[in-house]
């Protein structure tokens, strides 16, 4: 059995007057311990796919299964297993920590969350943190200060360890290293693969980026428009795309060019 | 320091900035751009590319203390009045920003907007004004430039309208063109598109380049020549081809090393800054 099933997933979003479809009859499935690449532009659907997955949102039509149990249109208080089980590391770290809790408190956070103390043994929470910041290689006592002391690269250090806290077996990172200067990005994509390596976690790695997806995913899916134009490993992706898009796609990523 | 070349077109010497009482962001930068030279600055958050480029411009703000000098086309423009460098901007030289919508105004039309910056400095006839505009716009590669120009920015796409934005910053065939990450707000298609319009252009109009980017595949693609900055100094220059390939200094070659993702064997370590200079953040 997959991890994940996803079938017929459509979701469309309605203001007023206007329909947007933003995800049309998606189908996918990922195996444990895979690493998969969901990559496109704005606007193809990739969030409102994982958002999904996720069941951060619910879809207008199709099913989300996670390790068999359907997941999509669940109530929250039923959700407890998704929760413990999944986490997401997101863009901008400056916008998803809180700059008024301490990094101890904001690491710790899904550790007090009823929802997910439901489903995982009662740890002793100081010692996860400790554990957790050293695991993403920051120091003890960043626990006791607040997001602002913090670079940009590490800031994002503290969101996949909060992420990590409750031992989940899937990372959703959704465009994790678009925000990063290279340097930095080279250093967390480094931490992150080393951790999907050594927890065994599955990974689904969302970006725009198509060079960063061919370093860190094996697997990768290519959406356009809502849907899923073509998927299969990344380097036969990239060396010999079948659907016009990825061509098109790859055909427009910015090589080093050489004058001489 | 050897004496300031005649021909070139920018000459930057000892360029240093700071705000207020803080430690300067610029610290003793030179830069030369020859006529028609395209120079790309590469760097990363806070090395002091952009405020270099706000610098030339004179669009610092009031606490900005700007020492040095800065000559465009051997005229000085440190210390010049507001109101004299404006004479300048947008004329000799003009500038292309990050994001378009910003750099727009929303109320009017966007073939009034590239009007405007005609009119100001070269002819003040309308007419005259709408056929430069349908000519720049055809320039920066829209097939039904008339329509374009009837348009609000909001009836346009990101790419459509950095396309606009250089349009306008084009139509006065200005000498120097600075360009502050053009294309990073853009998706990957559109922003292959808005590089190729941005080279055939510079080509036509023959303007030279200031190109900032912390992109430097992007750079080599549009650059002839690289100036890489950390912490507001200038650590490397030299042509694109040798920086790239054989960069000397330690931080440069750190930051080359980390984008040549497309010289890796996928899934492997990814190479760091700090694995070349010691110390490194």
């Amino acid at each position: 059995m997959s991890l994940f099933e996803v079938e017929h997933l459509t979701r469309v979003y309605a203001t007023g007057r206007r329909r947007v479809l933003a995800l049309d009859d998606v189908s996918l499935t990922v195996e444990r311990g895979q690493r998969l690449g969901i990559v496109g532009e704005s606007g193809s659907g990739k969030s409102t796919l994982i958002r999904l997955m996720a069941s951060l949102d619910k879809p207008t039509s199709g099913t989300v299964r996670f390790d068999g149990r359907v997941v999509s249109g669940v109530p929250e208080r039923d959700l407890g297993f998704l929760r413990a089980s999944v986490q997401l590391v997101l863009q901008d770290p400056r916008s998803s920590l809180n700059p008024r809790m301490r990094v101890g408190s904001i690491v710790a956070e899904p550790l007090r969350s009823p929802l997910i103390r439901r489903e995982r043994r009662q740890v002793d929470q100081r010692a996860r943190v400790r554990e957790v910041l050293d695991a993403v290689g920051l120091p003890a006592d960043s626990a006791d200060r607040y997001p602002h002391e913090f670079s940009g690269g590490q800031r994002q250090r503290i969101a996949i360890a909060r992420a990590l806290a409750p031992s989940p077996e899937v990372l959703i990172a959704d465009e994790a290293v678009s925000a990063l200067d290279v340097s930095v990005r080279a250093q967390v994509l480094n931490l992150l693969m080393g951790l999907v390596d050594d927890l065994g976690l599955t990974l689904l790695f969302v970006s725009h980026d198509l060079a960063v997806v061919r370093h860190v995913c094996p697997d990768a899916v290519v959406m356009q428009a809502g849907r899923i134009v073509e998927s299969g490993p990344t380097q036969r992706l990239f060396s010999a795309p079948e659907h016009p898009y990825t061509a098109r796609l790859v055909a427009a990523i910015p090589a080093f060019r050489s004058r001489s | 320091m050897s004496a300031p070349a005649s021909n070139g077109l920018l000459q930057v010497r000892d360029l240093t900035v700071a705000f207020g009482r803080h430690a300067p962001v610029v610290r003793g930068l030179d830069l030369d751009v020859a006529p028609g030279q395209r120079l790309g600055i590469i760097g990363e958050s806070g090395s002091g590319k952009t405020v270099t480029a706000l610098a030339i411009m004179g669009l610092l703000p009031d606490n900005a203390r700007v020492t040095g000098s800065i000559r465009l086309d051997g005229q000085e423009l440190v210390g010049l009045s507001d109101r004299q460098l404006s004479r300048v901007r947008g004329d000799t030289m003009s500038m292309i920003f990050q994001e378009p919508m910003t750099a727009l105004d929303p109320t009017m039309t966007a073939g009034r907007q590239v009007a405007e910056a005609f009119r100001l400095h070269r002819d003040r006839d309308a007419g005259r004004a709408r056929s430069a505009v349908l000519e720049m716009l055809g320039a920066v590669g829209f097939d039904d430039p008339a329509r374009i120009a009837d348009s609000y920015p909001h009836q346009l796409s990101g790419g459509q309208r950095q396309r606009v934005v250089t349009a306008m910053a084009l139509v006065n065939r200005p000498e120097l063109v600075i360009c502050d990450e053009p294309t990073t707000a853009l998706d990957v298609t559109v922003q292959a598109t808005v590089l190729r319009v941005l080279d055939e252009v510079l080509d036509a109009v023959g303007a030279g380049c200031l190109f900032i980017s912390h992109d430097l595949a992007v750079v080599s693609q549009l650059c002839s020549d690289v100036v890489v900055m950390l912490d507001g100094e200038a650590v490397e220059r030299g042509t694109a081809d040798r920086v790239f390939n054989e960069p000397q200094h330690p931080y440069a070659a750190g930051l080359v090393a980390t984008a040549r993702l497309d010289l890796l064997e996928p899934g492997t370590r990814l190479p760091t800054v700090a694995d070349h200079v010691r110390g490194a953040r």
